[in-house]
């Protein structure tokens, strides 16, 4: 979000610039005022001026242009990488109903360990709430800005977080397999 | 303390008018043979439907009965709501503005920590923090008038738009050039993966030749109230070896549990936290752990002084008693309840509410 309206800021600051003859490009420190010396002289040497200018003009557009392209890009890739992150969390919170739906079935076995059945059953209900909180977490990033650098760390975190779950579920996957033999 | 939970608060004193029995010959026997410290019989037989609040204060200072429709899990981290973005302090006579990174009253300028002077032109000299946070409030896109009074600065004033926000689970705080991590709570399963998330984030992200933490890494948890303490003791072991002892916990009837480090991955930089009154709990034993082991060195002030842990217990009829069930102690068999920890450097007031002197403070510590 942060980086859109950036952009903006930046497009609208040139047009400024060239209208009123100042450097409003906040990139560019001083770059008109490079050309200005030009302006003393006959018609050729304002024409020599303003063909300079244009030709400035042309080189920051062009080089606005690529940075969007660019931050373009990376937003693409970004909201790609967190739509292939909904999947994984989208499987994950299937493979947890299951595992939640076994640990129901081997409560009810005779001679169980009902301790150990309890302490699986908490935990496997903690981790369908966090997974429940990455999926809005994830859906709150796809309508984001991505590439600020807030919502990349988030998404960083999120990453990490999601390991650390898929590795408390084998976990817990383990330890149903121990209670179920 | 939170806007949060004042919300809560509110919710739960209208729904608890006109509610149905709580069990409380359950709760009885839950803390006759469950609580770390069993209270006489003589105690618990005083307990009835009427003073349940109070009398459960009494035995236990932090033991609570919740309906469940009243409860939400201590474990079930940030959920994302709509304000301005920061949390109450109180210091004093004052109240603080604790601010989340990438919050509105962040993006609005105004400096973490400053003193909140007045609210729509309205000033809040001794207004009470339900009150101050009942005008915090509103509505997503509603403007709100701040004037505060920045640590050590002037007296300005901010219009802030509310805005709905999520905390990052840690956030990165950046005094200057420095970058400083704060947590806030300890989430169970996520604040370890997030801080190790964090800290690649930070190197990934330095400019070139820029290695934030190899001086220091800074740590901030002067607004950490708690949390899971096997999230806090996880967190400890990141920075220590595998084996390492980290802390014992000692439950009803004298039982005992040690906890050792994993062998998962490891930090290996200096480590300063920042502490005050308001750390406690999970974030004084991570604290307490790693100083202990001599890996970590704290700056700020002394800390609340809770070592011990409290439980969730669902009752037969869906309720919950929360209550305290063990304690936790250090390798060396002490614990920081009621003593807290005193830092290496201890600051003034106004020191501890700036967070570029605290790092100044952390950064200026001699190499361990």
């Amino acid at each position: 979000m942060k980086t859109q309206v950036f952009i903006g800021f930046i497009c609208l600051g040139f047009c400024f610039g060239g209208c009123a003859g100042k450097d409003y490009d906040p990139r560019e420190g001083g770059f008109f005022g490079g050309v200005a010396g030009l302006s003393s002289g006959g018609y050729k040497d304002r024409v020599q001026e303003r063909e300079a200018r244009l030709e400035q003009l042309r080189a920051t557009q062009r080089q606005l242009a690529a940075e969007q392209i660019g931050l373009e890009g990376q937003k693409s890739v970004a909201l790609a990488q967190v739509g292939k992150d909904k999947g994984k969390v989208s499987s994950m919170q299937a493979e947890i109903a299951a595992l939640e739906k076994k640990s129901t079935a081997l409560a009810k076995k005779e001679g169980a360990d009902k301790g150990r059945i309890a302490e699986l059953q908490k935990r496997t209900a903690e981790l369908k709430k966090q997974m429940a909180r990455q999926s809005t977490s994830l859906d709150a990033l796809e309508g984001s800005g991505l590439g600020d650098q807030e919502v990349d760390l988030r998404r960083k975190q999120l990453e990490q977080q999601r390991n650390a779950l898929r590795r408390e579920y084998e976990l817990l996957m383990k330890m149903q397999m121990e209670l179920a033999r | 303390m939170r806007i949060g939970p004042f919300c809560f608060l509110a919710v739960l004193l209208l729904l608890t008018q006109g509610a149905t029995a709580a069990p409380v010959e359950e709760i009885v026997q839950i803390l006759r043979s469950r609580a770390l410290d069993p209270p006489p019989e003589s105690v618990l037989q005083t307990l009835t439907e009427s003073n349940l609040a109070e009398g459960l204060r009494q035995i236990d200072p932090y033991a609570r009965y919740f309906r469940p429709e009243e409860y939400r899990s201590p474990l079930s981290g940030y959920e994302s709501w709509v304000g301005i973005g920061a949390e109450l302090v109180p210091q004093g006579q004052n109240v603080l503005l604790s601010l989340y990174y990438g919050g509105a009253a962040e993006g609005a300028g105004i400096a973490d920590r400053s003193r909140l002077v007045a609210i729509d032109g309205e000033k809040i000299a001794g207004w009470d923090l339900h009150r101050v946070a009942a005008r915090l409030r509103g509505e997503a896109g509603s403007v709100i008038r701040l004037t505060l009074a920045a640590p050590g600065g002037r007296q300005e004033t901010f219009s802030v738009t509310r805005e709905p926000f999520r905390p990052l689970d840690v956030e990165m705080v950046p005094p200057g050039d420095l970058k400083v991590l704060r947590i806030r709570d300890f989430i169970g399963g996520l604040t370890r993966s997030a801080l190790l998330a964090t800290v690649d984030f930070v190197a990934a992200t330095a400019k070139e030749g820029k290695d934030f933490f190899s001086e220091h890494l800074i740590i901030d948890l002067r607004e950490s109230s708690g949390g899971d303490l096997y999230e806090a003791l996880d967190t400890a072991g990141l920075f220590l070896p595998a084996g390492t002892a980290l802390a014992t916990l000692r439950r009803s009837g004298g039982e005992k549990r040690s906890f050792f480090a994993p062998g998962q991955e490891k930090l290996e930089m200096p480590l300063v936290f920042l502490v005050g009154p308001d750390t406690a709990s999970a974030a004084e034993i991570l604290a307490g752990v790693l100083r202990y082991h001599g890996r970590a060195r704290l700056v700020g002030q002394r800390t609340y002084g809770k070592c011990t842990s409290q439980t969730d217990q669902v009752l037969s009829d869906g309720s919950i008693l929360r209550y305290t069930n063990s304690e936790i102690l250090f390798p060396d068999g002490t614990s920081c309840s009621g003593v807290g920890l005193v830092p290496e450097v201890v600051v003034s007031d106004q020191d501890l509410n700036l967070l570029s002197r605290l790092a100044e403070r952390a950064l200026g510590l001699p190499p361990q």
